[in-house]
Order: C-alpha cells, then structure tokens, then sequence
C-alpha cells in the first residue's frame, strides 16, 4: 500500500500527541443521545456512523450538536475505555471542547476533515494542532 | 485573558483541585473562544443530574470536586432528575434509587440546590442584561430570547465551573457585537399550535445549526416561544434568536419557512400512527399556565386504564397550583416533580410509545429512551390520552 503523508494545520484546543485509525462522520453528532454510554455505538438515526464503535477512535467530524450532557458523556465513555483517544472537528462546540478537558484527548479544530477518510492512520499534535495523515487506506 | 492574581493562585492549584480543575475549563474556554477575562455571573444552572446519563464516571468526578473543596460562589441550580418522589421511585431498582439520590447529595454538598427543574426562570427569573452561566439548552435559549439575559451555552460541566468559581469568561454572548441577528427568517405561514412552534423549531435548528435568526412574522405567547427554542436548540446549536427583524440594520441571508416544511418536519417526528402507551405534557416543565391549560382541557374526562398521562412540571410551580393539579389527578394524571420522560427510563415501564404536544422529547424520544413517538398539539394529547 503506497503511503503518502499530508500535515493538516488545525487550532490546538487540549494537548497531547498520539497515533490512531481515523473514524470520519460527514455529520455532526450529539453524545448525548447520538451515542450509547454503555457501549460506545452511534445510535443517531440516519447518522453516517451508525452502529460505529468510538472506541480508541480519531473521531473526526464537523462539530458537536445537541444537549449539553454529551459533555460528560464523552468523558464516561473515555474513563470506560470506550471512548475516542482523539478528536479532530471542523467547527469546535463548547460541549465536545470540555468533554475532550475533563476527559484529558488530545482534541484540536479548524481542520478540514473532508481530506480525511475512515482508516487512514494519522497523528494527532493537540499542543502544535496539527493531524498527519501518514497512511491512506484505499 | 486577564486573570487577576487570585485566579492565577486559583488556576495554579493554590485554592484545592475542585477550584483547580474548575478555573482550568473557564480559563481553557476562555482563551479558545476568545474572553479577555473572567466576569462575576448572577446564577449558574446545571445540567447532568439526571443517573440515567450520567452513569457512575460522573458520579466519580463530582465525588472528588465535592471531597476536594467544590462549593458554590454564586446562586446555583439543578436540571431534572430521573425519577420523582412520589410516582417512578416506586418503580426503579434500588441501585438506580440510590445512586440518583447520590448525585443529589454530591450537588448539595457543594451548595448546588436541588431545585430538579429545567425551568429555573420560573423560580428565580432573570433581569434583562444580567450575565448567567447556563446550562440546558432550552434554559439558555429562553434566557436569551425571551428575558434578555446573556448566557452561552454551557456544558454540565463549564455551568459546574461556572458555579464553583461564581464567574464566567467573557466571550460569545456575553459580547453585544455577538448578538446581532444573521438570519432573516421569513414566515410565509401562521403557527397553529404549541407543535407548530416546536416543528418550526425542529426545523429551524437542523439548516441554522449555531446562527442567531430573526424571525419576521412570529407573534407567538412565551410558552410557544418556549417550545420554538427548546425544539431549535436540540436539532441545532441555537442559542438566541428575535422575534423581529432589527431595526436598524439589514441582514443579508434570508430563508423561508412554508407550510410543508412544517408538514415535513412533523412526519419526521412522527415514527408511530398507534395508541399511544404514555401521553406526555411538560418539556420544558410546564409554566403556571401551561398547568392551567392542561387542567382545563382534562376536567371531567378520564384518561384510559391502558394508557398514562404524564404532566411534568417543577416543584415551585406544582406548589403554586394546587387546583389544577388536583383537576387532572381526579382526571387519572400523574402530575410530577424534579424529573421528565427524557431524562426517565420510561422503555423499563413498559411504555413503547408516547405522544407529546413537545417536538424536543418527539426529537430525542427515538434515541434517548428508544421508544417510538408523535409530535401533537395539546388537544389532540388529550384525547389520545382519554379517548375511546
């Protein structure tokens, strides 16, 4: 598989640098509601990553939507291990931001998602706010 | 951000870990968004009491703000639980009894008070221009647009920092020049009923996401306002919107709303044509008249053996209508405190589905309690609930 590495500059909001398999929704998603707390599955109808598991995830999509409580939501899930380790949004909302403080991911935004696809490798920089796209999956 | 050297002690870990990790969300917040400093906030609400989403992480990390120092600074109150005292504590185990009760308790223990209710303005209800640290989504949009505060839209736990250090960054609409309206929302259309309101809202929230309308052409009565906002915040990240169009200024953007996105919008929140099991009036909690309504629709009717009628509203004002509570008790009704069917686990009682004059529960209803439901006005609940 021919590899091709890409930097994407983004904005740092919590730090922390890792590697991980991209999970890329198209749509914005509410943890609340959008997502099962006891397993980590999307459940939002007509989402793009229903039936998805976040687990160990870079989850990457546009930005959060809906009630306020996604915040401790995410950070349930990443204390049960179920969570993402990362997350990259376009746009950040406050409930994804504090999630990813108290859950302490690595989370950055203004980065164009669109260039990422499901199961590409990437490394996430939350100090420098960057995303390296280092494998592509075909 | 301009942080004064007692929040700098504060931020560096010199007041304790729950003042710490308290000043580090505001402060993170603060510098993403673009604050210049902290300001003092008049009251906090706080979502993230009910058990059923909070689960037991949560309760782990109120334990440790509570054991480490957490107490409120300014006035603060509590979102809905998942059970009331009277009614659904008899039908939850012991373990979801006891650690809702817990998380209560955690709250208290830091001067958070236990009001249970996702109206708090009914209780304490804010002065025009007064700062709040909110949570609750339809709490903040109802702030903004109704009573002229200035709240963003917190997260539990930026409106549980917001109460633990009594302040909050200045950034978003806590800014005049961030207030402005930037959608002209024109309505080719008049709005029926209190669902009209919520499927305009429904649809609304789902094309403006986080954009401020003015919606020219709206004449609404505050509890259907409250249902247009309640409704925008959960299919959007809507915060604020007008009731008109500026005055002074024109706005580029415009959009309008016709009849059949409003038809369209209710068959979207309608997953089920059967009898429903549950018969829902309350979210937000109903106002003082809201309850009246209610208890002048069911007077002398009686709702089926098969079917329950839940009527939700906040111990403040359950207290301060006692005639009508007893109207739609004798009519067969529960009418219940300190909870909601959204923050309830309403599938465990057997209740499949459920109709509501409210589009938020009509929008979440489907995930949040994976039940089937339909979005109807009042009058039609009513009869779903006491027809043949």
């Amino acid at each position: 598989m021919p590899t091709t590495t890409k930097t994407l500059k983004g904005r740092s909001i919590v730090s922390g640098r890792l590697k991980g398999t991209a999970l890329v929704s198209q749509k914005p998603l509410s943890f609340l509601g959008g997502v099962d707390y006891n397993t980590g599955v999307v459940i939002e109808k007509n989402h793009d990553l229903k039936g998805m598991a976040l687990k160990n995830a870079i989850l990457c999509f546009p930005s959060g939507h809906g009630s306020t409580v996604g915040s401790y939501v995410l950070y349930s899930l990443v204390k049960k291990g179920l969570g993402p380790k990362a997350i990259v949004n376009q746009v950040a909302d406050t409930v994804v931001v504090v999630g990813a403080i108290i859950a302490d991911i690595p989370m950055i935004d203004q980065v164009n998602i669109k260039q990422i696809k499901t199961g590409d490798i990437l490394e996430v920089d939350g100090e420098r706010g960057t995303v390296k796209i280092k494998a592509k999956r075909n | 951000m301009y942080l004064t050297r007692q929040e700098q002690q504060t931020l560096d870990g010199e007041h304790g870990w729950a003042n710490q990790i308290a000043m580090k969300i505001l402060v993170r917040l603060g510098d993403l968004y673009g604050a210049t400093k902290l300001i003092p906030v008049q009251s906090a609400h706080l979502s993230g009491v009910s058990y059923k989403h909070l689960s037991d992480a949560a309760i782990d990390f109120l334990n440790e703000l509570a054991d480490k120092g957490g107490s409120a600074k300014t006035t603060a109150t509590l979102n809905p639980s998942s059970l009331d005292t009277e009614y659904l504590i008899k039908h939850y185990s012991q373990e979801r009894v006891s650690q809702q009760e817990k998380i209560i308790n955690l709250y208290s223990r830091m001067q958070i008070r236990p009001t249970l209710t996702c109206t708090p303005y009914y209780i304490q209800k804010p002065k025009a221009n007064q700062h709040l640290a909110w949570a609750e989504s339809s709490a903040v949009v109802y702030a903004n647009s109704v009573l002229n505060a200035w709240t963003n839209r917190e997260g539990a736990p930026s409106a549980l920092a917001a109460a633990l250090i009594g302040k909050t960054p200045n950034y978003g609409l806590h800014q005049p020049q961030n207030r402005k309206p930037n959608v002209l929302v024109k309505l080719g259309i008049k709005l029926q009923t209190e669902s009209d309101y919520g499927a305009l809202g429904i649809h609304l929230g789902e094309l403006l996401k986080d954009k401020i309308p003015a919606i020219d052409g709206l004449r609404g009565s505050v509890d259907e306002l409250k249902q247009l906002g309640a409704a925008m915040a959960s299919s959007g990240m809507t915060a604020l919107f007008y009731t008109q169009p500026p005055l002074k200024s024109k706005i580029a953007e415009t959009l309008t709303v016709e009849r059949k996105d409003i038809e369209d919008t209710k068959s979207k929140l309608r997953t089920t044509d059967e009898k429903p099991k549950l018969v829902f009036i309350g979210c937000p909690h109903c106002s003082f008249n809201e309850l009246r309504t209610v208890a002048l629709a069911i007077d002398n009717k009686k709702v089926r053996d098969d079917t329950e009628l839940w009527v939700c509203t906040s111990r403040h004002i359950k207290n301060k209508s006692s005639r009508y509570v007893a109207i739609i008790e004798r009519a067969g009704g529960h009418v219940m405190c300190d909870t909601c069917v959204l923050v309830s686990w309403i599938k465990d009682l057997g209740l499949y589905t459920l109709v509501t004059n409210s589009a938020k529960t009509a929008f979440y209803a489907p995930t949040l309690n994976e039940v089937d439901a339909r979005l109807e006005p009042l009058k039609r609940c009513i009869e779903s609930a006491c027809g043949a």
